[in-house]
C-alpha cells in the first residue's frame, strides 16, 4: 500500500522539491497551500503523514494540529526556518510529532518520516517496550537498562526519564512533555531538573557525556534519544 | 494649624509690650535702689538706658511707647514733686524731649541695621541657593530632571504655589492640560515676549503672581509662575528670575544634547546600514554566483559533463547554499541583536549540553576529529540563551576548522563567578592591524581572499554581549589565536526537587 503524505507548504518551490523527492521514494504526496485548504484536505482523505510549514499566510497551523489530534493519530512534522523556536516548540506541545529546520536535506526528511510511520505502526500494537542501539539497551517491561551487557542502576526518576525518551525514541520529547511527564505538569517551568538529571543519566548511559551518542540535545526544544 | 498661627501672630506684639513693661519696671527699680546715693541725672539716664534696649530690639511703635513711658514714670516717680505728673522746672521738660527724641532715632537707626543685616543674610540665602541649583543642574541631564530640580528650588524660596511647566515657544506646555486656563495663558505669554510678567514688571501687573520665562528669546523651554509676589519685592523677583535664567540654560543644553546624539545615532546608523549593504552584496553574491555558475552549467552542459565533474557542481552547489544560509543566519541574528528588538529566551542552561550539541554538529565538518574537547563533570549551571549560545561556539569552531589545519582545542572551565569557554587553534592568527576592528560587522571585508568570517565574529561579540559576558581575542605564542567567552554565573544555583 503506497503511503499518502500532505505537504502544506506556501512556497511553490520547496512544495515541488518535497513532492518529487517523497514521490520518488514512493509516496504519494497531496499539497496544499494553506491551512484552510490542508483542514480541507484532511476531511475528505486524510493522509497517513502530515508536512506542516510554520508561518502559512492564514495561520500558524497550531489548530490544525489541534484539529488533527481531535481526530486522527496520524504523524505530524513541522517544517521550521530558525528563529521560529517559540512556535515550534508551540506546536510540538501542541501534539506535532518532531520538526525539522529549514534548509534541511532530503535525507533528513526522509529519516524523519521514517521514524514518525514506525512510531504510529506501532503504537496501533504496542507502545515500544525495548530499545537498542550500539551498546545500549533498554528494557522497559523488566525495568532494566544495560550497557555493553551490563547493567546500569538508575534512581527512580533517571529511569522514568529515560523511559519518556525510549517511548519516543528517534523522535524530540519538548523539555515542558518531559518535565510533565516524569515530575508532573506542575513542574513545567523547572527545565534545570532536567539539565540535573540530563547530566547524571549522561554520566551513567554516555561513554563521553560530553559528546553524548544516545541522549541528544535538540538546544533550545528538547531532548531525542537516537535510534541511528 | 490655623488656630495655632493666630495665637502666634497675636502673641508676638504681646510679647513685645510685656518687654516694654519689664524694661519700665527695672528702669524704675534701678531708679529707687540708687535713690538717695545719686542725682536726678543718672535717675534718668537708668531710663535712657531702657529707651535704647527697647528701640535697639524691638520695633519703632514700642520704642517710642518705651520713651513716652520712660519720660512719665521719671516724671512721676522721681521729678519733683514726686508721684505726680506736673513738671517743677522747665530743665525737667527739655529733659523729657531729649529723651524721647532719643528713642525716636535709635529705633530709626536700629531698624535700618536690622534690615540691612536681614537683607545681607537673605541674599547670602540666595547666592548659597543659586549655586547649590548651578551644582546639581551640573549632573542633570534630561529635561524632566531639570524641571524637578527647579521645582524644588522654587518651593524652597518661595511660600506660595509656584509651578514649572516645560514646552517650546510655539506648540504649547507639555503638562499645560493640567494647568488653569489663565496660568497656562499667562505662561505663554511670558514665554512669546521672553518677559517677566506680573507685579512690579509693568507687564499684566494685575496678576497675584509673577510669570517668569525659562529661557531666552528664540530659545525658549517653559516658563514658570511663582507666588507670593509683591510689587515692592525687587530682590524677590530677580532671584525667581535668576533661578530661572538657571533653569533656562540647562534645560537648552539639555536640548542640545539630545538633539546631537540623535544626529550621531542618525550617522552611525547611516554608516552600518551602507557597509551592511556594502558586505551583503559581497558576502551574499559570491556564493550566489557560484551556485548559479554550477547550477546552470548542469543544466546546460549537463550531457557533456563527466559523471565526477557532475558531482563536483553538485557537492559545490550544496555547500556554497549552505554557506549562504549561514551568512543569512549570522545577519539576520545581528541585527535583531543590535536592534533592541531581540529579547532572549534565558533559562538554566548548561554548558557541557550546549557544547555537546555544537559538536554534534561541527563533527560533520569534522570528520577526522581535530576538534579536541575538554569539558569538566559538574559544571554549574548558566541562565542563557542555549540557541544563541550554541550559535556563538559554533561559529567559532567553524572559522577555526577552515582556517587552521591543526588540532583545535575546545576548554570549559568554571570559577566563583564566571564561565569561560576557550577555543584555541593554530591558524595563520589575526594580523595585529585587524585586532582593534575585529569584532566589528564587516570591518575586514574580503582582502584575504576568504570570506564571512568578520560577520561570524561580530555576531559572537554580540551574543556574549546580550548575555552580559564578554568575548575576547588573544594570539597564541607560537601562532594561532584563542577565543575567550566568558559569562557570569548566578551566585544562586536552582535547587533541586525536595525528595
Amino acid at each position: 500500500m503506497t503511503l499518502r503524505i500532505l505537504v502544506v507548504e506556501d512556497d511553490r518551490e520547496i512544495r515541488s522539491l518535497m513532492q518529487s523527492s517523497l514521490t520518488v521514494e514512493g509516496f504519494e504526496v497531496q499539497t496544499a497551500v494553506s491551512v484552510s485548504e490542508a483542514k480541507a484536505m484532511l476531511h475528505i482523505a486524510p493522509p497517513d503523514v502530515l508536512l506542516l510549514d510554520l508561518g502559512l499566510p492564514d495561520g500558524d497551523g497550531i489548530d490544525l494540529v489541534h484539529e488533527v489530534r481531535k481526530q486522527h493519530s496520524l504523524p505530524v512534522l513541522v517544517v521550521s526556518a530558525r528563529h521560529q523556536e517559540a512556535q515550534k516548540i508551540q506546536l510540538l506541545d501542541a501534539g506535532a510529532d518532531d520538526y525539522l529546520t529549514k534548509p534541511f536535506s532530503v535525507a533528513e526528511l526522509l529519516a524523519r518520516i521514517r521514524v514518525s510511520l514506525r512510531h504510529r505502526g506501532t503504537a496501533l500494537d504496542a507502545a515500544i517496550k525495548v530499545h537498542e542501539l550500539d551498546d545500549l539497551r533498554v528494557d522497559l517491561t523488566l525495568h532494566q537498562v544495560q550497557r555493553d551487557g551490563e547493567t546500569l542502576h538508575l534512581t527512580p526518576t533517571e529511569f522514568k526519564m529515560l523511559a519518556r525518551l525510549v517511548r519516543s525514541a528517534g523522535r524530540v520529547v519538548t523539555h515542558r512533555q518531559l518535565l510533565s511527564d516524569v515530575w508532573g505538569s506542575e513542574f513545567t517551568e523547572h527545565t534545570h531538573y532536567l539539565r540535573l538529571y540530563m547530566a547524571q543519566l549522561r554520566a551513567k548511559i554516555e561513554r563521553d557525556p560530553a559528546e553524548p551518542r544516545h541522549l541528544l540535545t535538540e538546544t533550545g526544544v528538547g531532548y531525542r534519544l537516537a535510534t541511528v | 494649624m490655623n488656630d495655632v498661627a493666630v495665637t502666634a501672630f497675636r502673641r508676638q506684639p504681646l510679647w513685645r509690650w510685656f518687654v516694654v513693661a519689664l524694661l519700665l519696671i527695672g528702669a524704675t527699680a534701678c531708679g529707687y535702689l540708687v535713690d538717695h546715693h545719686v542725682s536726678l541725672t543718672s535717675q534718668a539716664m537708668v531710663y535712657v538706658l531702657a529707651v535704647v534696649i527697647a528701640s535697639y530690639t524691638l520695633s519703632w511703635k514700642e520704642s517710642i511707647v518705651c520713651a513716652v513711658g520712660a519720660v512719665t514714670a521719671f516724671n512721676f516717680f522721681f521729678v519733683p514733686p514726686r508721684l505726680t505728673f506736673q513738671v517743677d522746672s522747665q530743665e525737667h521738660l527739655i529733659a523729657l524731649f531729649t529723651m524721647l527724641l532719643v528713642a525716636l532715632v535709635i529705633s530709626h537707626l536700629a531698624a535700618g541695621m536690622r534690615r540691612e543685616t536681614e537683607s545681607a543674610r537673605l541674599n547670602a540665602q540666595r547666592a548659597g541657593q543659586l549655586q547649590k541649583l548651578a551644582t546639581e543642574l551640573a549632573s542633570a541631564t534630561t529635561p524632566d530632571e531639570i524641571a524637578v530640580l527647579g521645582r524644588a528650588a522654587l518651593k524652597s524660596e518661595f511660600d506660595g504655589q509656584c509651578l514649572l511647566a516645560l514646552g517650546l515657544g510655539g506648540d504649547g506646555l507639555t503638562n499645560g492640560g493640567e494647568l488653569p486656563p489663565a496660568m497656562s495663558d499667562a505662561m505663554q505669554c511670558c514665554m512669546k515676549e521672553a518677559a517677566v510678567l506680573g507685579p512690579g514688571t509693568g507687564r499684566w501687573p494685575g496678576l497675584d503672581a509673577w510669570y517668569l520665562p525659562l529661557g531666552t528669546k528664540g530659545q525658549m523651554s517653559g516658563a514658570v509662575c511663582v507666588a507670593p509676589a509683591l510689587a515692592g519685592d525687587t530682590a524677590g523677583r530677580e532671584h525667581a528670575q535668576a533661578l530661572c535664567s538657571l533653569l533656562g540654560q540647562a534645560l537648552w543644553r539639555a536640548r542640545l544634547t539630545s538633539s546631537m546624539l540623535t544626529a550621531q545615532h542618525e550617522a552611525q546608523r547611516q554608516q552600518v546600514q551602507s557597509t551592511f549593504l556594502a558586505a551583503i552584496s559581497h558576502d551574499l553574491r559570491t556564493p550566489l554566483a557560484a551556485v548559479i555558475g554550477a547550477a546552470s552549467s548542469l543544466q546546460t552542459q549537463h550531457d557533456k559533463l563527466s559523471r565526477v565533474e557532475q558531482d563536483r557542481l553538485l557537492s559545490s552547489i550544496v555547500s556554497e547554499a549552505t554557506y549562504l544560509s549561514n551568512v543569512t543566519d549570522n545577519t539576520l541574528q545581528l541585527v535583531r541583536l543590535t536592534s533592541s528588538i531581540q529579547v532572549l529566551k534565558q533559562d538554566w542552561e548548561s554548558m557541557e549540553e550546549i557544547v555537546g550539541a555544537v559538536l554534534a554538529r561541527v563533527r560533520q565538518r569534522d570528520p577526522s576529529r581535530r576538534i579536541k574537547s575538554k569539558v569538566p563533570e559538574k559544571l554549574p549551571l548558566i541562565k542563557a540563551d542555549p540557541v544563541l549560545l550554541a550559535q556563538l561556539i559554533g561559529n567559532l569552531l567553524d572559522n577555526a576548522l577552515q582556517y587552521s589545519s591543526d588540532a583545535i582545542e575546545l576548554g570549559v572551565s568554571a570559577s566563583d563567578h564566571e564561565l569561560q569557554v576557550c577555543i584555541k587553534d593554530r591558524g595563520p592568527g589575526i594580523p595585529q592591524e585587524q585586532v582593534q576592528t575585529l569584532f566589528e560587522p564587516f570591518s575586514h571585508n574580503d582582502h584575504s581572499g576568504q570570506r564571512g568570517a568578520g560577520l561570524g565574529l561580530a555576531v559572537c561579540h554580540a551574543i556574549a554581549v546580550a548575555h552580559g559576558g564578554s568575548l575576547t581575542f588573544r594570539r597564541r605564542t607560537g601562532g594561532g589565536s584563542t577565543f575567550a567567552l566568558t559569562l557570569p554565573l548566578n551566585k544562586q544555583q536552582p535547587q533541586r526537587e525536595q525528595t
